[in-house]
This record gives C-alpha cells, structure tokens and sequence, in this order.
C-alpha cells in the first residue's frame, strides 16, 4: 500500500469513527429552540447615534474602509524598483482592475477618468467580502470571559451580507451611469438611447417601457447578486460548521457535515468574495460606458 | 397545482419552509443546467482555440457570476416569502 492511500484511508477511518464515538458518546439529543439562527447576523446598536448608530455591520464598513485607503497609500508610498512580494501581489490586483475591468469595458478616454472610482469600488467590496470570512469577535448576542474580560463571541460576518449595504453600492452605479448618460446625449436623447436601433411604431409601445423597466432592474440584481451570494455563502458556512447541528441537537451531524462546511469557506474565500467584486466593478463599467453610446 | 401545494404544506405545517426549498430548488436547477453549458462551452472553445484562452477565461467568470445569480433570485424570492408566511 502505498503512503498517500494510507493517509488517505486513516483520514476516512478518523472521520467514520468520530461520527460513531458522538453517536454512541451523546446518542440522539432534542430540538434546540433557544438557539435562533438569525441572531448571528442580527446588528444591535454598540453606540447610540439616531440614524448614525454604530453597530456591527458599520464597524466592518469602517475596518474595509481603512483596509482599501490604507494598503493603497501605504504601497504606493514605498513603490520600490525592485518589487517585493506584496507589491506584486498589488500591481497585479492594479492590473486586473485598470485592463481587464475598466479598459476591456470602456474607451481610453472615459476608462482614464472612470478608472479611480471602478477600481475603488472593486477594491471596497472586495475588501468588505474578505474580512467577512476572518472570524471577528462581534457576536455581542453571546460572550465569554477571557482574564476578566467579557468578549464578544467570535463571528463571521460580512457588511456585504446586509442589503443596504450593496444597494447603496448598486445605486451609486446607478446615479453615475444614469448622471453620463443624461450629460451625454441630454434628457430626450437619453431616453432615446435606451430603446433599441430601429424599433419604431407599435413595437415602440411594447419595447419602450421593457427597456425603462431593465434599466431599473438593473438597480435590483446588482443589489441582490452581491447581498445574496454573499449571505448564502454564510449561511451554508454556519449550518455546515455547527449550526445545523445545534438547531437539531444532534452532535455528530456537526462532525459529519464539517468537512463540508471547510470546503464551501474555501470555495467562498477563493472563488466567490473576488468574483462577486470583480462582477459588480465589470457591470458598473458596463452600464457607464453603454450610457455614454448608442445601443 | 398551486392549490395542492397549498393543501400539502396547510396540512403538514411546512408553508413557510416550502417557499425556500421551491425557490431555492427551482433556482439550483436554472442555475445549475445554465452553468454546466457555459463550462461545457468555454471547454469547446479553448480545445479549439487554445491560443483564445485568456481572454475566454475573462468571459467565462462573468458568465459564470451571472448564471449563478439566478440561484440567489430563486432563493431571495423564497426567502421573501418565508418572511410574509
């Protein structure tokens, strides 16, 4: 036998006799009720501000928010000759955003001027998605005692998975492509401009309102893509990773389903939280330089 | 059809759960046969112009954002209807 198919099998082993230790160790146990699963992503007021309140979602906005101009300035500051390796690692992240993002999508002349707010939105909602799967310690529902200190229980939690967060994105994309089209080709132009070349007559009654109404949709599945994808991919994480298993008291379903629940955060850290902000920034580059030409 | 599931789900006690699993099912299943093409696609095309390859790569995320969203919708909607009952 070989070495790896002997690791392999002891790994297969330790997880078949786990499931049959947590069985036999704490059986079948009741439903659990006072656990709701809509608490890990409840957001309760830590300072009280009115409108301005500070609570969990805000803090993550400001932690990003520092993230995308800290790194930024910071590597721009100390640019060397010779780039060491986070400074690749950024330069290739500037590439991505400057000629795949906004030059693939735009002319030179409107990519030039877009490019700083397309790659600063790139760059905020990808920092938002990737520290939504560092584990935080802003659970306040539930805490624990370390030195005499009462801390927040350790969360994941992304400003990202709270619609209003990516409808205030979505909608500045949509005040900005709307804001181009309107000084492009003036308000009647514009509206002319969204209807397709050579639709005239009755067919105009029927187009017309379509192509008004997907300019507004436009609105809803930028919001709903990042907000949705975002929030099931931590929703999976939690059921796979324990949740399911407290909500059903049912302890060796936890060890069963978290090899599961470490694939999907690989999946999600890896694929989704940079896809999901490489797809808003693209979109947004769409609709701004489609405002700016005739369909 | 409408009316049976109606009848099932007031019978069993699971209304509000049915509106997530029918959402979230539907969708998996628009999403799933939608990105099973753009992959097989992006296959074809790179296995006949291999020299295409970076930039079908480009297009081939996109497409593959844009499809899965669809999932999300179904599941939105089922969501939505979780929270009305």
């Amino acid at each position: 036998m070989s070495n790896t198919r002997k690791i392999m099998l002891s790994i297969a082993g330790f997880y078949v006799l786990g499931i049959v230790l947590l069985i036999v160790i704490f059986g079948f146990g009741h439903k659990n009720n006072t656990f709701q699963i809509q608490n890990e992503f409840k957001l309760d007021n830590w300072v009280n501000l009115g409108v301005f309140s500070i609570n969990r979602a805000v803090v993550y906005l400001f932690i990003a928010t520092i993230l995308t101009i800290g790194t930024m300035v910071w590597i721009a500051r100390r640019m060397h000759q010779r780039p060491n390796r986070v400074q690749t690692g950024v330069e290739v992240l500037f590439g991505l955003m400057r000629d795949n993002i906004t030059r693939g999508n735009m002319d030179d002349s409107m990519a030039a001027r877009w490019f700083p707010f397309i790659g600063a939105l790139f760059l905020f909602i990808w920092f938002c998605n990737l520290i939504g799967y560092i584990p935080l310690p802003t659970n306040s529902e539930e805490t624990f005692t370390l030195f005499g200190v009462h801390i927040p229980d350790f969360a994941l939690y992304a400003a990202t998975a709270n619609i209003s967060v990516p409808l205030v994105l979505a909608l500045v994309v949509f005040i900005a492509f709307n804001w181009v089209g309107l000084r492009v080709h003036g308000p009647i132009g514009y509206v002319k401009s969204l209807i397709p070349a050579g639709v005239h007559g009755p067919m105009l009654i029927l187009i017309a309102p379509l192509e008004i109404i997907s300019t507004f949709m436009r609105l809803i599945s930028l919001t709903i893509r990042l907000f949705a994808n975002i929030l099931a991919g931590h929703l999976i994480i939690l059921f796979m990773a324990g949740g399911l298993a407290v909500i059903l008291g049912l302890s060796f379903l936890g060890w069963f389903t978290m090899p599961i629940g470490i694939a999907v955060y690989l999946f999600e850290l890896g694929l989704v939280a940079t896809l999901q902000a490489f797809i808003f920034a693209t979109l947004g580059a769409i609709y701004i330089s489609g405002a700016a030409t005739h369909h | 059809m409408l009316a049976t599931i109606r009848s099932v789900a007031a019978s069993s006690g699971v209304g509000a759960g049915l509106g997530i699993g029918i959402g979230g099912g539907l969708g998996a299943v628009g999403a799933g046969v939608g990105i099973g093409i753009i992959f097989g696609k992006v296959i074809e095309s790179v296995t006949r112009q291999p020299e295409m390859r970076d930039e079908i790569t480009s297009i081939q995320w996109l497409g593959f954002a844009l499809t899965e969203a669809c999932f999300f919708y179904g599941l939105v909607a089922g969501l939505i209807s979780y929270v009305l009952k």
